[in-house]
């Protein structure tokens, strides 16, 4: 064991992420005892424009992640469940709504609005209206259309969105009483897009062979780009980690010893099941992409910073056309030198893996990539089986092995 | 000599080969619920029956759900060794269907016999040898028998659950409004064929498909299959030992790494 514990070499400035994490929720106690807004928000509602009103913004998708990854979600999973929520409704959801139900006792203080962005998981209206019935707690709904060409971006589809940015502000000024600032929401989407490009371009350098940076690092490292865009802690992290990967790089030093395949990985995480990532790692295979990662990267013009807020809510992969969604990851099979795919069927998130299978086909027929797809849950432990997805990832990399 | 060890999760296989890859003897013992202890006992046996010791094999591979518990030079994957097996018995297979205890799988392989695809069912026992357990306990037939029962139905029942424990609640539903025993047996036949039949068809059946695992020896489910797919499977004469097969033909190209 202890050779392939020297195998690998988890980044520094990933083991920062913990106390990012707790310092973010403990400051959201901090601003609601000095009497300041809290908001729930999904994780694609623009945080950008709450903190040019002095709202912060938690993300319960985040924290059902967070209990996921720290074994406590049953005790949300099973309130929601008593409380009659099926088990095939999606995992994060119930874990919202268990922790609502229970009191709010922990990491996440009880929100003072609920605001959610529809954009590409149609879970979020109905789980937000309930949350605002169970809790009582003023909502705000946007709604983006999905991107059907390119065009939508720049067209009436973008402007729909601005207006809708506009209306939240309204409404928020209007019927909250709060106040807008518009130029902290300039100097916050300057921040927002220093991180993003931060980040992207530490997301270039896993092109580089061997792979600089590994699954369970982007996997951690996404967190500051979710919740924390348009803050200073997040660009000064990315900073530090797109230093501390440079240096990997100069040195000609991976994230692992022995590179042998180098995969993409689509899907969400399964928070409770890291040591999944370690378990391909320790034979050979290194994540070298995943959309996942790029989910939240999105350059903003600060001279337009509605339109390219509006801009980055429309552009979320799983919002886009499917179509273009494969030409992403056909640019990435190239790009990052791919030797296979691992899809993650996510029983929680049907519009993450309904298309998975054509994207698939197409690998393996036009691209003759090897692919792997297993079943599971990102967050509810209980869909897991570890045994048999083991079994498949040790046929999979002996497939690859012989190639 | 050369060993390959499948521990699977209904019995565990053992196969000894000559460097020709000529089979020596095989051995069959139920799994139980611990694989050192079965996997010693299967290499003890078929040493025995082939009048060899342990200081004969030069290499030892295994496989199967228990692999990691064997005592052996190396592991390898179920799909792996099933493919190797297959394709050393007959190498116009290019489509490989292998029903076990506890999991079904669908191979497709190239003329060099290698993996080119596969899949496997997932975490629901529906599909494998599990189920017809379960279903022979409840009709209070013993497995072997339920083959010759198959044949003697005349109109087999519609199964419609997914799941093992509704199916079994359905079965005696069938059987309490007066459905024969015999087509309750016919009809899960079919119900398992249909579930591999929607299983496979995503790397669909290349000629020619061969049938594996301990299920394949239920010559009512291999009716039921072949008529599913509409092709004639092959058969190995025992289905049970071709990933222990395999192991034993991995042993060799291991061996042969290892000395050069």
């Amino acid at each position: 064991m202890s050779s392939q514990r020297e195998k690998r070499r988890g980044l520094q400035a990933t083991r920062k992420i913990g106390e990012l994490i707790m310092a973010h929720f403990s400051k959201a106690w901090d601003v609601k005892a000095q009497g300041k807004p809290v908001a729930w928000i999904t994780v694609f509602t623009p945080v950008e424009l709450l903190y040019a009103m002095d709202v912060y913004p938690v993300a319960p998708e985040h924290f059902g992640a967070m209990c996921s990854a720290r074994g406590f979600i049953m005790e949300f999973l099973e309130e929601a469940e008593k409380s009659g929520y099926s088990q095939s409704l999606c995992s994060y959801s119930r874990c919202g709504l268990g922790y609502a139900i229970s009191g709010m006792k922990g990491l996440m203080p009880p929100p003072d609005f609920l605001v959610t962005f529809r954009n590409s998981c149609d879970v979020y209206v109905k789980w937000w209206q309930s949350l605002s019935m169970h809790l009582g707690t003023p909502l705000f709904v946007g709604e983006a259309p999905y991107v059907l060409a390119r065009e939508d971006l720049d067209n009436y589809v973008l402007d729909y969105v601005v207006k809708q940015l506009e209306q939240l502000i309204k409404t928020a000024e209007e019927k909250f009483g709060l106040k807008f600032d518009m130029e902290r929401l300039v100097s916050t989407v300057k921040l927002s897009d220093k991180a993003s490009e931060l980040w992207l371009e530490t997301l270039k350098l896993r092109r580089i062979k061997p792979c600089p940076l590994g699954g369970r690092d982007s996997a951690s490292d996404i967190f500051p780009l979710v919740v924390m865009q348009g803050t200073n802690e997040a660009v000064k992290f990315y900073e530090e980690l797109l230093g501390e990967v440079k240096e990997k790089v100069d040195k000609r030093e991976g994230i692992i010893e022995n590179e042998r395949f180098r995969l993409l990985f689509d899907g969400i995480w399964l928070w409770y099941a890291f040591d999944l990532i370690k378990y391909f790692e320790d034979r050979g295979a290194v994540f070298v992409y995943e959309p996942y990662s790029e989910a939240w990267a999105c350059r903003l013009d600060a001279s337009k910073p509605l339109e390219s807020i509006a801009r980055k809510i429309l552009s979320m992969g799983l919002n886009v056309d499917i179509d273009l969604r494969i030409e992403r990851f056909l640019e990435s099979i190239k790009e990052f030198q791919v030797d296979g795919a691992v899809l993650f069927s996510n029983r929680s998130c049907k519009s993450w893996s309904a298309p998975q299978l054509v994207t698939a086909d197409i690998l393996s027929k036009e691209f003759n990539v090897p692919y792997l797809i297993f079943e599971a849950d990102m967050a509810d432990p209980r869909q897991y089986a570890e045994v048999q997805i083991k079994n498949r990832i040790d046929a999979f990399l002996e497939v690859l092995g012989e190639r | 000599m050369y060993a390959g060890i499948d521990a699977g999760a209904s019995a565990t296989k053992a196969v000894i080969v000559d460097k020709e890859s000529q089979i020596i003897s095989y051995a069959i013992v139920p799994s139980g619920i611990n694989f050192k202890v079965s996997s010693k006992e299967v290499l003890r046996k078929v040493l025995t029956s082939s009048s060899l010791s342990l200081e004969d094999i030069a290499y030892t591979v295994s496989t199967g759900y228990g692999r990691a518990l064997v005592n052996a030079n190396a592991t390898s994957s179920e799909i792996t060794c099933i493919s190797r097996g297959v394709h050393k018995l007959f190498p116009s297979v290019r489509t490989i269907i292998d029903v076990g205890g506890q999991d079904s799988k669908a191979i497709r392989i190239d003329e060099n016999g290698r993996v080119l695809d596969f899949v496997m069912n997932d975490k629901c026992a529906a599909g494998t040898g599990r189920f017809l357990e379960v279903m022979s306990n409840i009709l209070g037939k013993p497995i072997e028998e339920l083959s010759r029962l198959h044949f003697k139905a005349s109109k087999p029942i519609k199964i419609s659950s997914t799941c093992t424990v509704f199916a079994e609640s359905e079965v005696i539903s069938h059987i309490s409004q007066g459905s024969e025993i015999t087509d309750a047996i016919a009809g899960l036949h079919e119900a398992i064929a249909e579930r591999i039949y929607t299983m496979s068809s995503r790397i669909g059946f290349e000629k020619d498909v061969a049938l594996t695992g301990g299920v394949a020896k239920n010559k009512g489910f291999v009716d039921a299959l072949s008529k599913k797919i509409g092709l004639t499977l092959t058969l190995p004469k025992e289905p049970q030992i071709v990933c222990a097969f395999g192991a034993a033909l991995a042993a060799i190209k291991k061996r042969m790494e290892v000395v050069s």
